[in-house]
């Protein structure tokens, strides 16, 4: 009965806990209606933001589902020597620091300094800026992708592992072909977990924060106040001081991310995924 | 037979590539690819651990991705015992990182550990509703929190205070839902029963019963908040405003704003030292211990 009880309360507690920093930061100190949110839904610098990152997620997330169950696909099959290796190697960014990696990166592409930049000099393709307005977003998708391949490779792997063998073996039989196995069969066959990974990864592309902030460090004008919607959450709130107008835009970017969400929850519980 | 017979590999899938019949060097070619992108992983971390051992100058003057005089790694290193920037000391910083990412990975374990075998093993009323309540606060990110948890903390005086870092860290969802698949599928429950038949009591059995069963899930839920912990920038970022409780994610990125707008010499290669010895820590873990991150994310891949 104790035990109840605790396993009962801790949860509850939890949740609590939770609710109540949602119902806490929309009164705020005064009320104020919903001015602050009329403010940040007017909001050009907000806009652009969300804008940037959606396109952002709309480039990064396949690129890295793709490049991912690429290798998880001929590391499984067994087409590749010294898979187990590879495999490792892959997954090692998983523990790097977002911070630490946009650091090593934004010394690696610093423009004219960095050794990138550099080698692309000599090979006589002339000054290349990474941190310019037009490479910014595709440089942020290189380091996020350098970040968070291995790891999906590592989900889709383990996915892979389960489709059964016997189905392969016969259909090899019956003589189907290397690519008729991975797109008809292995393919389908973890939709599931692609469509879960898809999930995670948008859901990491909205909140995109930690690189631009490093990368600001390197190259201020870069990255500009609202250049993703955390960013902005953070500058208005830290930089400016306006906590209330930046826990308005929080709860925006938290609806957002929570719709999201439950129409991704919806679908799986279509699929009978989860109980 | 082909002569490929000479490498008897078995692929994961159980089905030998002899059968599909490709054309010779596929392998040879998508190994290429494997390495051309495993240099890619790597070339950052060879360039990190080179150049902890230069200078300034030599950072930015000789060849990314090779050795200059003078060896300055020993120096360097020596340097993160400092304050050289003045915006605070790296040793101090990895010191609060240990502290936090410790002790809330062993708090986040016993918790998720309790949790998940209150929701695996009793059946309480509201228990399906509770647990889904639980899992939907996976749905709202840390992110978003961040800072309606500072404002909360800065209404009860968490501020700068080391619970307000170890305390959110400490709850995990997923920890829970790990703790709880893991439960369900290690813990018979005829040996509960049995248990309870014999007289013994709820605490007993979980202690000495469940918990043995369950090392592997509760190492890979301690590792997984270790790193989230460890690897945690923006929480500690909003809620911290005095450097010397600084975690290494946010010393570090003050040591780069340093490094880069101030015009005090010599910050690049502590930065760059530093953030090598932030990172080996973690490698070493996850290179002794690999199996277990693979358990968090074959499992991780089953929820969301």
């Amino acid at each position: 009965m104790l035990a109840l009880a605790l396993f009962m309360v801790v949860p509850t507690v939890y949740a609590v806990w939770e609710s109540l920093h949602r119902t806490l930061l929309v009164g705020g100190t005064r009320f104020s209606g919903l001015a602050n949110y009329r403010t940040v839904l007017h909001s050009g610098a907000f806009w652009s933001g969300v804008w940037r990152v959606l396109l952002f997620a709309a480039v990064q997330v396949p690129l890295t589902i793709g490049i991912a169950f690429f290798f998880a696909v001929i590391f499984e099959t067994g087409l590749v020597r010294f898979g187990r290796f590879f495999r490792t190697v892959f997954f090692m960014p998983f523990a790097v620091p977002g911070v630490v990696a946009s650091v090593m990166w934004s010394f690696l592409l610093l423009p004219g300094l960095g050794p990138f930049p550099k080698l692309l000099k000599d090979l006589g393709l002339g000054n290349v800026d990474f941190f310019s307005s037009r490479l910014i977003v595709p440089t942020v998708v290189v380091i996020v992708v350098w970040e968070w391949t291995g790891y999906n490779m590592t989900v889709l792997y383990t996915s892979l592992k389960a489709v059964p063998r016997e189905v392969i073996e016969a259909a090899v039989m019956d003589g189907a072909g290397l690519r008729t196995v991975i797109l008809r069969m292995k393919l389908p066959m973890v939709a599931p977990t692609i469509t879960m990974l898809a999930f995670i990864n948008t859901v990491g592309a909205l909140q995109l924060f930690t690189e631009p902030s490093i990368m600001s460090a390197f190259q201020p004008q870069a990255v500009s106040f609202g250049f993703t919607p955390t960013l902005y959450v953070y500058n208005t709130a830290v930089g400016t001081s306006d906590f209330n107008l930046g826990a308005a835009a929080a709860v925006v970017l938290a609806l957002v991310i929570g719709v999201l969400s439950l129409a991704a929850f919806a679908v799986r519980r279509r699929n009978g995924e989860f109980r | 037979m082909s002569p490929r017979r000479r490498t008897p590999r078995r692929p994961a899938d159980g089905v030998p590539i002899r059968l599909y019949g490709l054309r010779r060097g596929t392998t040879g070619l998508l190994t290429a690819v494997s390495a051309l992108f495993a240099a890619f992983v790597l070339a950052p971390l060879v360039w990190l651990a080179i150049n902890a051992t230069k200078t300034q100058a030599n950072v930015y003057g000789t060849a990314g991705f090779w050795f200059a005089r003078p060896f300055r790694l020993w120096q360097n290193l020596a340097a993160l015992g400092h304050d050289v920037s003045g915006a605070g000391i790296y040793l101090e910083w990895l010191g609060n990182t240990l502290l936090y990412a410790v002790v809330s990975a062993v708090g986040s374990t016993v918790l998720s550990a309790m949790a998940g075998y209150g929701f695996s093993r009793y059946r309480f009323r509201g228990a399906g509703t509770l647990f889904r309540l639980v899992m939907s606060t996976l749905l709202v990110p840390i992110t978003a929190l961040s800072l309606p948890l500072f404002l909360v903390y800065a209404k009860v005086g968490l501020v700068n205070s080391v619970w307000g870092m170890i305390l959110p860290s400490v709850v995990s969802p997923v920890g829970i839902y790990l703790m709880r698949t893991y439960i369900d599928a290690s813990v018979p429950r005829d040996l509960i029963e049995a248990a309870r038949i014999d007289g013994a009591g709820e605490l007993r059995i979980f202690l000495r019963i469940a918990l043995p069963l369950t090392v592997p899930g509760l190492v890979t839920v301690l590792l997984l908040t270790l790193v989230a912990v460890w690897n945690n920038y923006f929480l500690p970022l909003v809620i911290f405003s005095r450097s010397s409780l600084y975690p290494l994610t946010v010393g570090l990125s003050t040591l780069s704003q340093a490094a880069e707008t101030g015009t005090q010499a010599d910050l690049v290669p502590v930065l760059i030292t530093g953030g090598l010895v932030t990172v080996l820590p973690l490698i070493a873990l996850f290179l002794l211990l690999e199996r277990y991150f693979r358990g968090g994310v074959l499992q991780g891949s089953t929820t969301g």
